[in-house]
Parts: structure tokens; C-alpha cells; sequence
């Protein structure tokens, strides 16, 4: 079943799609002209590649993922394999991002970082994404008492401060490891996204066509899956990398102040904060992770205003 | 036994300013095989008695408080959700007005057909998909086939009523209530849906309701009128009778306000507009809800005080009015319009 989101916004486009996809300079009136057939995926694809910021960072960001995933496969070098002699070298044709304070190579421990970095960022926004929408679909779907109970929770939750929850969630845990990390960045996190879902559902229940299933029996479970969730999923692919960067971020952090990922594992926060005794000597230490989070979250966020204006069709330009 | 029995129907709306009378009283029956014309002016209550039936009111604010509704020998308003849900679609369908925003933009047009037919029978998805393709072909969308696995921004509004007429008629209802199936159309396309409706309404053997504003729809439709205004019936007679003898002033004016174009006696002039405006239904006056826009009515008159009954002026004409055509002095007929 292909599901096609915010179709809805294409009819309000229509008009501005044909007379584009003709082209300009050719005449309403060439007969036989085929009109070029145009799905909301095409629209926001030709949306999206008119930005050039938002193309270039797409680009970075697959770059950045591609090497995290191949080159710890091809690397000459083990990302663990402790050697003194070069402890603390700058980058050289040898090591192009330098070795570590245990003479580990930098450039394959930081693409074995990545993968734990970007991974757990990745996964906890999964799982924001998932309780989010469950949570928010519920609330805004049921409405009256218990939306309003719901909400208020959320209100309560939301003044929880991130981070320190985060901690006592791995310290309640005893151990970090890829999932605790997960579940520790995803617990305090998730409201954003259930106000979100919510605010969605409660508008699109109100449309004519979810009238008109219940018309002719549709259940409620049906209702909210095929007819309320799929026309959020706009909002949720943006809203995705737009939790992205908190949640690297947040990984970074936990792991910088020694609650994430155990030596000898990388993460980039945990190389920046082996990084940072050695800091006055070997500087490369700090900075290589360092800049592999900025670039990350840079990216990020501009795909995601990328992709706003690509999947909202009344930013459309001709 | 009619179909379909509506009997001193009651829904309100619970608001913040007070209770809504939006239904205050209707009562009605549909036969098999027969159409029934509800017309009204905006909010005089069609809708709310067409989505009380469905049991598809928004319940808050709105509640069924008194009436039944009793559809094939068992009572819609006492029936729990779970067994209304299996009723709707597929003994009870339903079309709405404006086909622009009834179809899910994310599902194909094929999707939305079977889905219905496959939540009322048990059958594979090919066999839905081939039942799907027949409907459209019924009513009579070109390429059938083809169109199934489109989107709805594909078809244009008329297009899409088809499609929303194909989906209420893939199980076969007994009944089928066409919230003003036409408005949102433009007039030639208005004029091939209702000769669709009618034509499929004789194969399939349905009753329908037919909710509409426009005099001219039910008179090509239906084959008895229910006037309704300010949430009462104030008017109900077989349709030829209705319009060659309107009784109540108010259908008389709503005819009054019709354009004419031919017929013995044509009118001449501009069109005459009902003064004023229908009252409020949060909690309306003890007395004639039309008396204050009545020609007819004067401050000494017992409809100023009190509510006339519903009463049976000739066999099969109801008239909710103290002064309908027939009783009036010196009754000059309201120009009829020809049916």
C-alpha cells in the first residue's frame, strides 16, 4: 500500500503544478503536449534540490554517514589497538586526523564513533517519534477528559530539566551501553513530538473525508491509522531532523561528562572528552569529534528547513 | 412497515450559551424503494437530522434527547456504537456535500472503495478490486480501471461525488441519505449526478433521503417533501402536491423566491425574498417559530402565543400552521411552480 502523505496540500497546488509542468514558453494550446504527471514526491524532490544550503548538507550528511559505515571496514587500522610510541601525533599522511592519546588512529575511531553517535541518535528519535505519536494520537484522537488529563501530564513532564533526567535514567540503569543510551535519551524527550501528533490529529479529525468513513463504518482503530496517522507523516519526517541534533548532542554530552559509552567503545562525545586532558598538546583530539557533532547537527538542521519548505507546498516558488 | 420511522426526533446541542434546539420534534418515514426531500434554509436542522440517524452527531456537545429512529425494525438511537458501526455503510450509506474534501487525499480512489467493501464482506482483496471497478463503471466515471489506483486531486468534483456515490453504494444499503449530494457542484454537473442517483436508486432498489436547499432538486427527486424550518417540520405532502398547493407561508415563500423560466402564469418582476431572519434555537419562544417573517400572522393571533400543531390539512398533507393557503381569507394560491 503505497501511502502518499499531504496529498491534501497538492490539491491547493494543482493549478500552479500543471501550469509549470508545461513549462514556459509553451503555449496553453499545443495540442498533444503530454502533461507531465506530478506526485507530491516529485514536487518536494524538485522543492528540496532548489536549495542549495539544504543540497549541500544532504550531501554531507551522506557523505559523513557513508564513511562511518565503510570505513571501519576498510581502515588498515583497528580503532582499539593501543600503540604508545605514537600516542598524541598530529595528523600526518599516515593518520590523516592524527592518533589519540593511546596512539589510536583518529580517523577510524572517529567513524567508529560516528556510527555509535549517529546510531543512538537515530534510534532515540525512533522511539521519540514512536512514543510521540502514540501518546499524541491518542490524546488529540479521544479528546475531552482524557486529552485534556494527557496534556496536563505533559505539561508537568515538560518542566523536567533534559539532561538531569537523563543522567538519573543511566544512573538508574547502572550501566551505559547502546539501548540504555536510547531509552535515557528518549524518555525526557518525547514531548515535543506527542504535542505535535496531537495538535495534527486534532485538526485532521475535523476533515469531511473522516466523517465520511465513519459514514460508512469504519472503526476507530482504522480511522486513526489510515486516515489521521498517514497524513502526518509530512510533519514527522521534518520533525525527525529536527529532534536529531538534541539527541546527538544530548549522546555527546552524556558521554563527554563520562555517563555514556565505556572505554575503550568510541563515541564522538567520549573521544572529545579523551580529548580534553591532552588538550594543550595534542588539540587534534578535541577537535576532530568536536567538529564531526557541529557538522552533523549543521546538517541537520538544514535539511530539516530543507525539507519544511520542500513538503510544504505553499512555500512553492515556480 | 416503513423503512425507516422517525418519530418526535429531539437532538440539542449542549452549548456554552445554552441548549441548542437544533432538532426539535421531526417525525417521518421513508418507505423501500422511496425518496424523501428534506428541504430548509442553512441550519434549520436538515444535516443534524440526517447525522442523528447515522448516529454520527458530535456527541459532545450534541445528544439525541427524545425520539426514535427506527431503521428495519430496530431503534438506531438505543443501538450500542459497535452494532451502529456495522449498519453504517452497509445498510445505511450516506453522501456528503462537498466532494472535495470527503475523499482521504493520501488513499487511492481503489483504496477507499475496497476498504469499505472489505469492512462489510469477507472477500479477497482481487475480488473487492473487481467489485470496486463494476461501481465505477456504475456510475459511470470513464476508464474505470485505470482511474482505481489514482489519487483524488486527479478527478474533478463531479468526478469525485461519483466516487463518493460508488463507495455508498458498495454494500448495497438499503437506504441512502444524500447530505446536499449537488451543492458543491456546478449546475450542468448538479444535473447528471441527480439523474445517476435516481437511476442507480431504482437498480439497487433503495429508499433515499435527499437533503437539499434547492427546490428545484427535490422536485426533479423526490417523491415526498419535508419542509423543515427552525428544526420542526413545518410543511410535509406528496411532491406534486406540495408544489401545485403549498400550504404553509413559508414554502409558499421559498416557491415565491424560485426563478421561473416558463410555465401558465409566469411570474413577473423580481424575486420576493422572506424578510428577516430564522430565529434563535437557543431557546426559542412558546409560539409559531415563522410568525415573526409570516405575511400573514398579526399580533392578535393565537400563533404569536402559541406553538400550532402539526395537523393533516388534506389526506397526506401535513401543515404545521395557522394559516395555511386553503384557510386563508380571499386565499390567492402562491404561484406554483410547475414540477
Amino acid at each position: 500500500m503505497v501511502v502518499d502523505p499531504a496529498q491534501s496540500k497538492t490539491q491547493q497546488v494543482g493549478a500552479g503544478r500543471v501550469a509549470a509542468a508545461q513549462g514556459p514558453g509553451v503555449g496553453g494550446g499545443s495540442a498533444g503536449a503530454p502533461i507531465r504527471q506530478s506526485n507530491l514526491w516529485k514536487d518536494a524532490w524538485r522543492r528540496y534540490v532548489r536549495n542549495k544550503a539544504a543540497v549541500l548538507a544532504g550531501s554531507v550528511f551522506v557523505l559523513v554517514l557513508l564513511f562511518c559505515l565503510i570505513w571501519p571496514i576498510v581502515s588498515p587500522y583497528d580503532p582499539n589497538a593501543v600503540k604508545f610510541e605514537l600516542k598524541n601525533a598530529s595528523p600526518s599522511l599516515s593518520h590523516p586526523f592524527g592518533t589519540d592519546n593511546f596512539g589510536r588512529d583518529m580517523l577510524t575511531r572517529t567513524a567508529v564513533g560516528g556510527r555509535v553517535s549517529i546510531g543512538i541518535g537515530f534510534a532515540a528519535t525512533l522511539a521519540i517519534l514512536l512514543i510521540g505519536v502514540a501518546y499524541g494520537s491518542i490524546s488529540g484522537f479521544v479528546g475531552g477528559k482524557l486529552d485534556n488529563g494527557m496534556m496536563r501530564l505533559l505539561d508537568t513532564l515538560y518542566g523536567l530539566p533534559y539532561l538531569p533526567f537523563a543522567i538519573i535514567v543511566l544512573a538508574i540503569f547502572g550501566q551505559a551501553n547502546f539501548w540504555t543510551m536510547v531509552v535515557a535519551l528518549a524518555i525526557a524527550s518525547w514531548f515535543t513530538s506527542a504535542r505535535i501528533v496531537r495538535g495534527q490529529v486534532i485538526s485532521l479529525k475535523e476533515n469531511d473525508y473522516v466523517r465520511a468513513a465513519r459514514a460508512v463504518g469504519a472503526r476507530w482503530f482504522r480511522v486513526l491509522g489510515r486516515h489521521l496517522l498517514p497524513n502526518t507523516l509530512g510533519v514527522l519526517i521534518i520533525a525527525i531532523f529536527l529532534e536529531l541534533p538534541g539527541v546527538i548532542l544530548g549522546e555527546a554530552f552524556l558521554s563527554f561528562i563520562g555517563l555514556g559509552i565505556s572505554p575503550p567503545n568510541a563515541s564522538w562525545g567520549q573521544m572529545a572528552n579523551e580529548g580534553r586532558s591532552v588538550y594543550r598538546v595534542a588539540p587534534h583530539i578535541m577537535a576532530v569529534p568536536s567538529i564531526a557533532i557541529a557538522t552533523l547537527i549543521l546538517c541537520a538542521n538544514f535539511i530539516a528547513d530543507g525539507l519544511r519548505d520542500a513538503l510544504d507546498p505553499r512555500t512553492r516558488e515556480t | 412497515m416503513a423503512l425507516l420511522e422517525v418519530t418526535d426526533l429531539q437532538t440539542h446541542f449542549f452549548t456554552r450559551e445554552g441548549v441548542v434546539r437544533a432538532v426539535d420534534g421531526i417525525s417521518f418515514s421513508v418507505e423501500r424503494g422511496r425518496t424523501l426531500g428534506i428541504v430548509g434554509e442553512s441550519g434549520c436542522g436538515k444535516s443534524v437530522t440526517a447525522l442523528s440517524i447515522m448516529g454520527l452527531i458530535p456527541k459532545p456537545p450534541a445528544r439525541i434527547v427524545g425520539g426514535s429512529v427506527v431503521f428495519d425494525g430496530q431503534d438506531l438511537t438505543k443501538l450500542p456504537e459497535k452494532r451502529l458501526e456495522d449498519l453504517r455503510g452497509r445498510e445505511i450509506a450516506m453522501i456528503f456535500q462537498d466532494p472535495m474534501t470527503s475523499l482521504n487525499p493520501t488513499l487511492t480512489i481503489g483504496t477507499q472503495i475496497t476498504e469499505t467493501i472489505r469492512r462489510h464482506y469477507d472477500v479477497s482483496k482481487q475480488a473487492a478490486r473487481k467489485k470496486a471497478i463494476e461501481l465505477m463503471e456504475e456510475v459511470r466515471i470513464p476508464r474505470a480501471a485505470e482511474s482505481l489506483d489514482d489519487y483524488p486531486h486527479r478527478f474533478s468534483g463531479g468526478m469525485r461525488q461519483r466516487v463518493m456515490i460508488a463507495i455508498a453504494l458498495s454494500c448495497d444499503p438499503k437506504l441512502l441519505i444524500a447530505d446536499e449530494p449537488t451543492t458543491a457542484l456546478d449546475v450542468t454537473v448538479q444535473a447528471s449526478v441527480l439523474d445517476l442517483l435516481d437511476d442507480l436508486r431504482h437498480e439497487h432498489d433503495m429508499a433515499m433521503i435527499i437533503i437539499t436547499h434547492d427546490m428545484g432538486v427535490v422536485a426533479e427527486a423526490a417523491d415526498e417533501i419535508l419542509v423543515m424550518y427552525a428544526g420542526q417540520a413545518v410543511e410535509q405532502a406528496p411532491v406534486l402536491e406540495l408544489f401545485d398547493h403549498p400550504e404553509h407561508p413559508y414554502t409558499e415563500a421559498l416557491l415565491g423566491a424560485l426563478p421561473q423560466i416558463e410555465g401558465e402564469g409566469i411570474r413577473e418582476g423580481r424575486l420576493t425574498a422572506i424578510p428577516g431572519r430564522p430565529p434563535d434555537l437557543i431557546n426559542p419562544p412558546a409560539a409559531c417559530r415563522f410568525a415573526p417573517r409570516c405575511p400573514y400572522a398579526n399580533d392578535n393571533d393565537t400563533c404569536a402565543t402559541e406553538m400550532p400543531d402539526l395537523r393533516e390539512i388534506r389526506p397526506g398533507h401535513l401543515v404545521r400552521s395557522t394559516h395555511p393557503a386553503s384557510e386563508r381569507e380571499g386565499a390567492r394560491r402562491g404561484a406554483g411552480v410547475p414540477a
